[in-house]
């Protein structure tokens, strides 16, 4: 591993009048990682990364990028990071091909052979002359990866980049995004989709309210995350409410049309086998609830059941 | 500063390139903002005015029975094509040309906050500084080619639809054709320092407001609100203050005994709100946090 940390936030603090969006943040990012940031809408994620990019500037704490900080070494903190925060925007009257040659001229690059290789990367080839103002949301998803690709970057910095994609749009970024990382890449990754976190990421901070309530890796989130929720439907759920007091091993509720069933694999599956036992027909049987997105909601949630116990503690880094 | 990178250029594969990320000069930025001002119609759509409407207007004055007599040089407008050219110039300082340079002047910044592509520029290798000073140069260098371009076209026009008469001075005095060239001319060129006032007034109003709309009128409603104050009495310290009184400069260069003075103060009150209008600017500009877009 580098020595050189991706990022190194200490006590990065953003308020705006009475609205504290970072309190104190802390987090660090080593080079090659895959890492998420995940929290609820509002929970500072974007003013965090605009921070990165030196959009938006901290009043309190330090913030280094690569080893390079903004009230030291100014733009030169960019060297080797790009990204886009939240949708990448574009000069609509101007072709994907032209947007992407004149941001390559603020990078100081002027080879135009640049411009078609990050193109084909994103599979836009075909649609490069056209006017970014008919491009679909999706595309601009992909020309905002492909400026990107094209600082060279060494450090990808994408927020929420699967935000407003249809299925087979969110596919195909993960996808992306999974190759490129693949490649060598420091990807700092923002969402508020667990699942997506989970598929992409090694290591993560999740975040509420401008604080950091988890920082760690994946596995040792997984390892604390409770048991999943299932919802079930038979053709007698009161009975089934009834049975389930057998099973001291598995937490029962009823709704109005369904039951929520909540334990380990094992003990769901010999509840299961109990019901159909006693005549009761399995009608369905699904994850409500990952266990993963259950502690998410927990942590980022203070309504939402009780909190795991490393709340607000770092998991264990690799 | 360089820096060579490892890029993934097809699914799964590595290559090394020797690809080089380097922050530009403020020329380079200044092409960038060019290139993108030349493709926009409003700004090629303005050019083309600047060349065809001085033909139009002419050949109207020409085709009316009475000339315009309530404007400056209106009742000369038949007799040389020398008065059309300084006809139009009343006419233009009027709002025509704060409009005109308002088209852009008053969008290339606030264009950037309507688009929300302020972060996409601003995550490359440029600072904001840079970014600046190229976007207020390209302003400046469309505010001059409006003014060459209309100047050059109302005098051609002049000169090829009414005629290459002697031109009355404001003193009564005849000017021959020759001198009459160089004097409206001239008389164009003194209109620049108060157009880049106006256009710096635009870049203000297009950063501090970070709306293309309000960037484009502000100028105007400024201009028109300058005039009406300037037609007041017992203010005449004030009204040299004022940035549309430049625009009356070239008075001086049309006098038996000409004056320079008015086109001295006129460029130093100018100057003085190009500096005030883009230091205010740039602080705002280099403060900003970039929340939106």
């Amino acid at each position: 591993m580098n020595e050189v940390l991706a990022v190194n936030a200490s006590g990065v603090t953003k308020r705006y009048g009475e609205l504290i969006a970072l309190d104190a943040i802390s987090m660090t990012v080593a080079q090659g990682e895959v890492y998420g940031v995940l929290g609820p809408n509002g929970a500072g994620k974007t003013t965090l990364l605009r921070m990165l990019f030196g959009l938006i500037r901290p009043d309190a704490g330090t913030l280094e990028v690569l080893g390079r900080s903004w009230p030291t070494d100014g733009i030169r903190t960019l060297d080797g990071v790009a990204g886009f925060i939240e949708s990448p925007k574009f000069y609509p009257y101007l072709s994907g091909r032209r947007n992407l040659e004149l941001l390559g001229r603020l990078d100081g690059l002027r080879s135009p052979d640049h411009v078609d290789e990050v193109l084909d990367v994103v599979d836009l080839t075909a649609r490069a002359d056209d006017k970014v103002g008919g491009y679909s949301f999706g595309m601009r998803q992909r020309l905002g990866v492909a400026a990107s690709l094209l600082r060279a970057p060494r450090l990808l910095v994408l927020d929420e980049p699967a935000n407003g994609l249809d299925p087979a749009g969110i596919r195909d970024m993960r996808a992306l995004v999974k190759r490129l990382a693949e490649g060598g890449l420091t990807v700092l990754l923002s969402s508020h989709d667990m699942g997506e976190v989970e598929e992409i990421c090694d290591n993560v901070t999740i975040m509420r309210a401008g604080t950091v309530v988890y920082h760690g890796m994946i596995s040792a989130l997984r390892a604390q995350a409770p048991d999943p929720a299932y919802r079930l439907l038979s053709s007698d759920n009161a009975h089934a409410v009834t049975l389930a007091a057998r099973h001291a091993d598995i937490t029962v509720a009823q709704t109005p049309d369904a039951i929520a069933v909540r334990g380990t694999q094992r003990a769901v599956d010999a509840y299961v086998a109990h019901l159909v036992a006693e005549g009761v027909a399995l009608r369905g049987l699904r994850i409500d609830e990952t266990p993963l997105e259950e502690l998410f909601f927990m942590l980022t949630e203070p309504d939402h059941g009780a909190a795991p116990a490393n709340r607000g503690l770092d998991g264990a880094r690799p | 500063m360089t820096t060579t990178e490892i890029v993934t250029s097809a699914p799964g594969d590595r290559v090394e390139t020797e690809r080089v990320t380097r922050s530009p000069g403020v020329i380079t930025v200044l092409g960038v903002e060019l290139r993108k001002l030349a493709a926009q119609k409003r700004a090629r759509f303005a050019l083309v005015g600047c060349l065809v409407a001085p033909w139009v207007v002419t050949v109207v004055l020409k085709g009316q029975q009475r000339p315009p007599k309530d404007t400056l040089y209106g009742r000369h407008v038949h007799d040389s094509g020398f008065a059309v050219a300084l006809f139009v110039l009343t006419f233009a300082t009027q709002w025509v040309l704060p409009f005109l340079t308002a088209l852009v002047a008053g969008d290339i910044f606030a264009s950037e906050d309507h688009l929300g592509t302020w972060k996409t520029v601003l995550s490359r290798s440029v600072s904001r500084t840079h970014i600046f000073v190229a976007k207020c140069v390209a302003a400046c260098l469309f505010a001059t080619s409006v003014l060459v371009m209309l100047a050059a076209s109302t005098i051609a026009s002049g000169v090829l639809l009414v005629g290459r008469q002697s031109l009355v001075g404001l003193s009564g005095q005849r000017i021959r054709p020759s001198n009459a060239a160089a004097l409206v001319s001239a008389s164009w060129a003194t209109a620049l320092p108060p157009l880049l006032a106006f256009t710096a007034i635009a870049v203000v109003v297009s950063v501090a407001s970070r709306n293309p709309a309000i960037g484009m009128v502000g100028p105007i409603v400024l201009g028109l609100v300058s005039q009406l104050v300037g037609w007041l009495g017992g203010i005449d310290t004030a009204r040299r203050l004022l940035p549309t009184t430049p625009f009356d400069a070239w008075h001086g260069l049309l006098t038996e005994d000409r004056y320079y003075g008015l086109i001295t103060q006129g460029a130093l009150v100018s100057a003085g709100w190009i500096a005030v209008c883009l230091g205010g600017a740039l602080v705002l500009m280099r403060r900003r946090d970039i929340t939106g877009g």
